[in-house]
């Protein structure tokens, strides 16, 4: 690892005029510091932003929109009563990633920033376009059981990991953004960049920004949404392929749907023919299983990862179906009228709070 | 640099720190508190979990320039002198501990989970220990010992005769 | 900080409880572990301490051109920067073969092998003083499995010239059996059907949580001292002292706390590298590797490639076996020979079949090493013949499990290597028990509030709410050997004294056994108790002061190092005995029927005759004891015939699983084991042994494998090689036997390995059940299950 030096300015208004050229902030160090120990992020200097004020949870109650502060810990977002009930999908989406320690000290701001867990951009010793530009990349021919089948690049073919982005794509969350050229915010799936020919540059932030927040229309749509993740073990594990899905079914029609894909693209994946594929039809498997079969458009497998072009076929079409019967249709009431009474719950347990709840809480488990 | 911060209670400085240094690294190095472990230093086996400001996280992956300030608790602080905290001696009687390693960060997670469930199924129980490996038990005797931690637990709150929540 | 010279728990530590053999009383060191007080050879602290630190090989298979190493000697906070060249004695080492150079000499044969170590003041400078070392290499194209076996075409992994294996190629051993007329035309005309299978058994690692660790200090008299977590302290020393070019009495090794083993201890990682520096510098050195470094710093379970035919009568008589397993060694011997011997031997399963040949073999490769995990070859052949039996038992239509039955070994059974099992092998008693245990509850995850997704597979991924499930059972048992086999003098020292303290008579136990969580530690207090009638107990730390304790492994000590604490116990109370004699003028005979308990000398029928208080005195009595087992002889080596085994164990398992089939996740919903110890010694322990063992076959089962793609790791980390959660394992219910083996002492059985053998054909045959693919490698994948 290389030296750096350490500081956590107390009352930065603008984080950015500590940071200078060769220095990267630090929120909760999930994964920079992880990065920085196998001397893959080498800054020579650490700007710790963590008693910033975007910590908060708020509810803009003029435009219905969450607003999520840069700063909030995975766990907490997680629990928060108004993220579990109308917006299921991003609840569950944390819930799936990591471990109950991870999601302790995760933030929102720094699961957007993760990068990718292809072993060759860890690998100081193997070339990897995306670490060293032009060096090559040794994925390719090489071990990408768990590479990406969209988005890719004859630069790059890495996966993004995150959870939570896919959840936040499905919902059109806004990305709030500061920095030396001011604030800015800008759709999430304007966010992150595929490689194409610069797999360096891995979102649109330039020297300096940093996210502030991340906001989230609370709709109808919102409320009935669902995360759904394949991975190699029941707990703690990346996904081989995830889908977060939101339906909004109306006289047996369905009306809106949003599906975005994790595990298998470049980025958080918006699978825009699977959705159009929807509308206008009914919510039954036939359509699902269409749809399912759309959002593998445009699907580049390489040698040893085309088991993920079905998978994707087959996560969009479960988890589609399993949204449409276990939630209740949209009406004309407002979603919070009506929570997702049928999502699976475990047997009354009591008082029992779910892990990274904060202490004292008594809400009864819902999943 | 120079660290300060709160461990188990009491305040604590750590010198000549090296930025790159992990929480972990200080407490076990530093200060003299190597109950925590270092199974993976990646934040892949919870080995090295503590409570940082009240939440179990791993320590592993915290810069100790970020403990400035903060209050952590270790394995090292759940007893109290020498009367073990019912976790511990539950994990004990119970037979969970076969080579130990993972030991500490079981407990430390574990005391967090009774904290804030008094009365956890199994399946809460899984889920919050997810993140804790075990390479020798195959938990069967950790449930065991997490049951039985919070049996007693809850024997002890029943007895309490002002009824304050132990 | 206080200045240690040694660990705090190396102290002698009073073992809780009153109980003897077949009780359970905790564990002596319970209290440390739980406080965070028990020093793992990781948590070693000395005064002036440097750090050690080994640069390893990038390439599988690289000539090493030149070495420079002065940039990292003028690194300030460096104090050294070996070479082989700065190697006083022998260059290599090995357990079985001395094929391995302590640091590569002109070079690499395998991704991780160590070249250069540095010792200095913070273990980043060390990190950085590595990184400033410059290698020239040229790289060649490392030798797989199939090209070892044509090493005229694609090369010799070790020259030819140096030791044995160059008679052979690139083999390094190998063990044919030949039983009955073998598979001869006239015996394959005996069956009426022949199932043949090709079977794969992918790499896996033991990943013990404690880090490869340890820190030797140099000593005044000019030997060393090294506090090392380890399976055997006797052979690592038997390996060190040529290489650091000291004798035995000035290499004194003392067991720190262990993380783990389950035989990824068993050869030498960090001791000597820690040796050298230590000598080099005249401070003391500790290494501790980070996970990643672990990954390349010990061996691995044998990946393996296996060919299988199986005959049968009509009516489900095994008439013959034919089976072939080749073993990867990869760079280095290991113990590979003495898997192949156990592959070879236990390779038929445990069943009465009249005609058999087996032929195991390992190569050497540019792969990583591999050598002891816990199973040692019997795991890989278990997935193999208990594949066979269900294919076998399908094509006949009869159930698999009464198959099993029907040809199940028992007393007096003869094995392919010619031995008659002389000890109780209840292998059909086992396969009915697992078989007539209650099910779990069909779709448990069925609640009045909706499916509960945490008993679903997926759990709380919620891949499903019910749809795409299939539940499938499966059923196995296995065959394993305790002990070391073929000949090897395999013996156990134990020292037990016994004296007056405070008024109250009180024990020592003294052995060199690796306590490596097992809690053999436990047992011996136990077997002290039982014989010596005393309650207060104390352990002392194991070291090389008492004699060999023999390996933590192949399921042996609490026979071996039990047995010489029972045979050791047993003398001191001979001595007490003979004092009474003296004393009170007891006939012979008479002190021959006293047996000594709550502190007392008593008669058969309990009346009390002395207080042992009285009996000792003043004056200890210390015994020390060598125990051996009944020899055992190599297999013979053109037919394979030999009385290989001192003892065999068995274990069979049931696993129910619930299989999503479309998006191919598998759910262990239980996994049950019955298994014979013959004698549990403390049945808390046992039965955590047989729970830890069936996981790990659970891993190998569905998720773990080291992936090796030319020669290179790629995924040396628990982000990539999975071990399985809390999440992933299942309720185990375990039904535990005892049939005595008169051989050995309280009846007992090794126990430790044989639930990592039939876990794993158990948990695939239940994943075949429900999707109906033949599933012939292991670990098996999502994409296995999907047909994508």
């Amino acid at each position: 690892m290389r030296s750096f030096t350490y500081t956590r300015p107390a009352e930065p208004a603008q984080p950015w005029t500590e940071l200078g050229p060769d220095a990267m902030y630090i929120a909760g160090g999930t994964n920079l510091v992880d990065l920085m120990k196998c001397g893959v992020a080498a800054p020579g200097r650490l700007v710790d932003i963590g008693r910033l004020p975007l910590a908060d949870i708020e509810v803009d109650a003029a435009t219905d929109t969450l607003r999520i502060g840069a700063l909030v810990p995975n766990s907490d977002l997680a629990a928060h009563p108004v993220v579990r009930e109308r917006l299921p999908v991003l609840s569950r989406a944390l819930l799936a990633g990591a471990s109950p320690q991870l999601r302790n000290l995760a933030t929102l701001g720094g699961n957007l920033m993760q990068r990718t867990r292809c072993g060759y951009f860890r690998d100081l010793a193997m070339p990897c376009n995306k670490r060293v530009p032009d060096s090559g990349c040794a994925a390719l021919d090489g071990e990408h059981r768990g590479h990406a089948v969209l988005g890719t690049s004859s630069r790059c073919i890495a996966t993004h990991p995150s959870d939570l982005a896919v959840a936040l794509l499905a919902l059109e969350a806004r990305v709030s953004i500061d920095g030396p050229n001011g604030p800015r915010a800008e759709p999430i799936e304007a966010f992150h960049l595929p490689p194409g020919e610069t797999p360096e540059r891995e979102t649109t932030l330039t020297h300096g920004e940093l996210i502030t927040a991340v906001e989230v229309p609370m709709t109808t749509l919102g409320a009935h949404s669902y995360y759904l993740k394949v991975r190699e073990r029941a707990s703690f594990a990346f996904a081989m392929c995830s889908a977060a899905v939101a339906l909004e079914v109306r006289e047996g029609t369905v009306r809106a749907a949003r599906i975005a894909l994790g595990g298998v693209a470049t980025t958080p994946w918006r699978a825009y023919a699977a959705e159009a594929a929807l509308i206008g039809g009914p919510p039954s498997t036939g359509a699902f299983a269409r749809a399912g079969d759309a959002a593998t458009e445009g699907a580049v497998p390489g040698r040893d990862n085309g088991h993920k072009v079905e998978l994707i076929r087959r996560v969009v079409a479960r988890a589609l179906s399993t949204l449409a019967a276990t939630d209740t249709p949209a009406t004309d009431t407002p979603a919070t009228d009506t929570p997702a009474t049928g999502t699976p719950k475990s047997p009354g347990t009591g008082e029992a709070p779910r892990t990274g709840e904060a202490p004292g809480s008594t809400e009864g488990e819902h999943r | 640099m120079k660290v300060t911060f709160t461990v188990n209670g009491r305040p604590t400085e750590a010198d000549d720190v090296w930025e790159g240094e992990s929480l972990l690294y200080v407490l076990r190095e530093r200060v003299g508190l190597p109950g925590s472990k270092n199974a993976c230093e990646q934040g892949e086996c919870g080995s090295c979990t503590v409570y940082l400001d009240g939440d179990p996280v791993c320590s592993c992956l915290v810069a100790a320039g970020q403990v400035q300030d903060r209050e952590v608790g270790t394995v090292e602080g759940l007893a109290q002198g020498d009367t073990l905290d019912p976790v511990q001696q539950a994990f004990v009687d119970a037979g969970a501990v076969q080579c130990g390693f993972c030991t500490p960060g079981l407990l430390v997670q574990t005391h967090d989970l009774l904290n804030r469930a008094h009365h956890p199924s199994d399946a809460e129980i899984r889920e919050a220990l997810s993140g804790n490996l075990c390479r020798c038990t195959g938990y069967e005797k950790i449930m065991d010992a997490v049951r039985l931690a919070a049996a007693r637990k809850a024997d002890a709150r029943d007895a309490a005769p002002t009824g304050l929540e132990g | 900080m206080a200045a240690l010279t040694k660990p705090k728990n190396l102290q002698d530590v009073a073992a809780p409880g009153r109980d003897g053999v077949g009780a359970s009383p905790l564990r002596p060191d319970g209290i440390l572990k739980v406080k965070g007080d028990f020093a793992y050879s990781s948590d070693l602290w000395h005064e002036d301490m440097l750090w050690g630190m080994a640069l390893r090989s990038p390439h599988a298979r690289a000539r090493i051109l030149s070495v420079d190493v002065s940039a990292a000697l003028a690194q300030p906070g460096v104090y050294a920067v070996l070479t082989h060249e700065d190697i006083p004695g022998s260059k290599f080492y090995g357990l079985e073969i001395r094929d391995q150079p302590v640091l590569a000499i002109d070079e690499v044969r395998f991704h991780g092998e160590p070249i250069v170590i540095v010792a200095a003041d913070h273990p980043e400078t060390a990190r950085r003083a590595i990184a400033k070392i410059v290698v020239e290499y040229d790289v060649l194209p490392s030798i797989g499995p199939v090209e070892a076996l044509d090493p005229e075409r694609y090369g010799y992994v070790h020259a030819p010239a140096d030791y044995k294996a160059h008679a052979f190629g690139n083999i390094v051993h190998s063990q044919h059996i030949h039983h009955g007329d073998g598979d001869s035309a006239e015996v394959r005309a005996l069956a009426d059907v022949i199932v043949r299978g090709e079977y794969e058994v992918g790499m896996q690692d033991q990943a013990f949580l404690g880090p490869e660790s340890g820190l030797a200090v140099p000593a005044e008299d000019g030997g060393i001292d090294l506090y090392i977590a380890t399976q055997w302290l006797h052979v690592d020393r038997q390996q060190m002292c040529p290489v650091l070019g000291l004798p035995p009495e000035k290499v004194r090794l003392t067991l720190a706390g262990v993380g783990g083993a389950f035989g990824g201890r068993e050869d030498i990682s960090m001791q000597v590298h820690a040796c050298l520096l230590a000598q080099h510098t005249g401070k003391p050195v500790k290494i501790v590797y980070n996970r990643e470094e672990s990954f390349f710093g010990h061996v691995h379970r044998h990946p393996a490639t296996m060919v299988f035919e199986h005959g049968a009568t009509r009516d489900g008589r095994l008439v013959f076996v034919k089976a072939e397993i080749v073993l990867d060694g990869g760079a280095y011997a290991s113990t590979s020979p003495a898997v192949v011997g156990n592959a070879a031997s236990l390779g038929i399963g445990p069943y009465v079949i009249p005609h058999a040949a087996v032929d195991a073999t390992a190569v050497y490769t540019n792969n990583p090493p591999c050598g002891a995990m816990r199973g040692f070859g019997a795991v890989q052949m278990c997935f193999g013949y208990e594949t066979q039996m269900d294919r076998l038992a399908a094509e006949l239509g009869l159930d698999p499990v009464e198959l099993r039955r029907m040809n199940a070994m028992e007393q007096g059974s003869v094995l392919p290597t010619g031995q008659v099992v002389d000890a109780p092998a209840p292998v059909a008693e086992l396969l009915r028990r697992v078989k007539e245990m209650p099910l779990p509850e069909v779709e448990n995850w069925r609640t009045a509030d909706g499916p509960d997704v945490r008993e679903l597979p997926g759990g709380l991924s919620n891949t499903t709410h019910g749809e795409g499930v299939v539940r499938g059972i499966g059923y196995a048992v296995g065959i394993k050997n305790v002990g070391f086999s073929e000949g090897f003098d395999d013996y156990s020292t134990a020292r037990v004294r016994l004296e007056v303290i405070g008024g109250a008579p009180v024990a020592l136990v003294h052995t060199a056994m690796a306590e490596v969580g097992q809690g053999g530690i436990t047992v011996h207090a136990q077997i002290v108790r039982t014989e010596l009638g005393v309650d207060q107990v104390t352990m002392a730390p194991a070291d090389t002061r008492v004699g060999s304790a023999g390996s933590t492994s192949a399921s042996r000590q609490t026979y071996m190092t039990g047995g010489a604490v029972k045979q050791a116990a047993e003398a001191v109370r001979a001595v007490v005995l003979a004092r009474g004699r003296d004393r009170y003028g007891w006939a012979p005979a008479f002190a021959a029927g006293l047996r000594l308990a709550g502190g007392k000398a008593l008669t058969a029928a309990g009346e009390v005759v002395a207080d042992l208080v009285d009996l000792l005195g003043d004056e200890p009595v210390d015994e020390t004891t060598e125990f051996r087992h009944r020899p055992t002889e190599a297999f013979d080596k053109v037919t394979g015939q030999g009385f290989g085994h001192v003892q065999y164990t068995f274990c069979a398992h049931r696993a129910v699983v619930d299989v999503d089939v479309e998006l191919g996740l598998v759910k262990v919903i239980e996994l049950a084991a019955a298994q014979d110890v013959g004698k549990a010694i403390n049945p808390l322990a046992v039965v955590g042994q047989i729970h830890g063992g069936s996981t790990q076959g659970l891993g190998l089962a569905v998720m773990e494998e080291i992936i090796v793609r030319d020669g290179k790791v790629r995924n040396p980390s628990f982000t990539d090689y999975l071990i399985p959660t809390i999440l992933d394992t299942p309720p185990m219910p375990v039904d535990v036997l005892e049939l005595a083996d008169a051989h050995a002492p309280y009846g007992l059985r090794g126990a430790g390995e044989a639930p990592t053998l039939s876990s794993t054909p158990a948990i695939v045959a239940a994943i075949r059940a429900a999707t109906g693919l033949p599933l012939n490698r292991v670990p098996v994948r999502p994409e296995h299950l999907t047909g994508t």
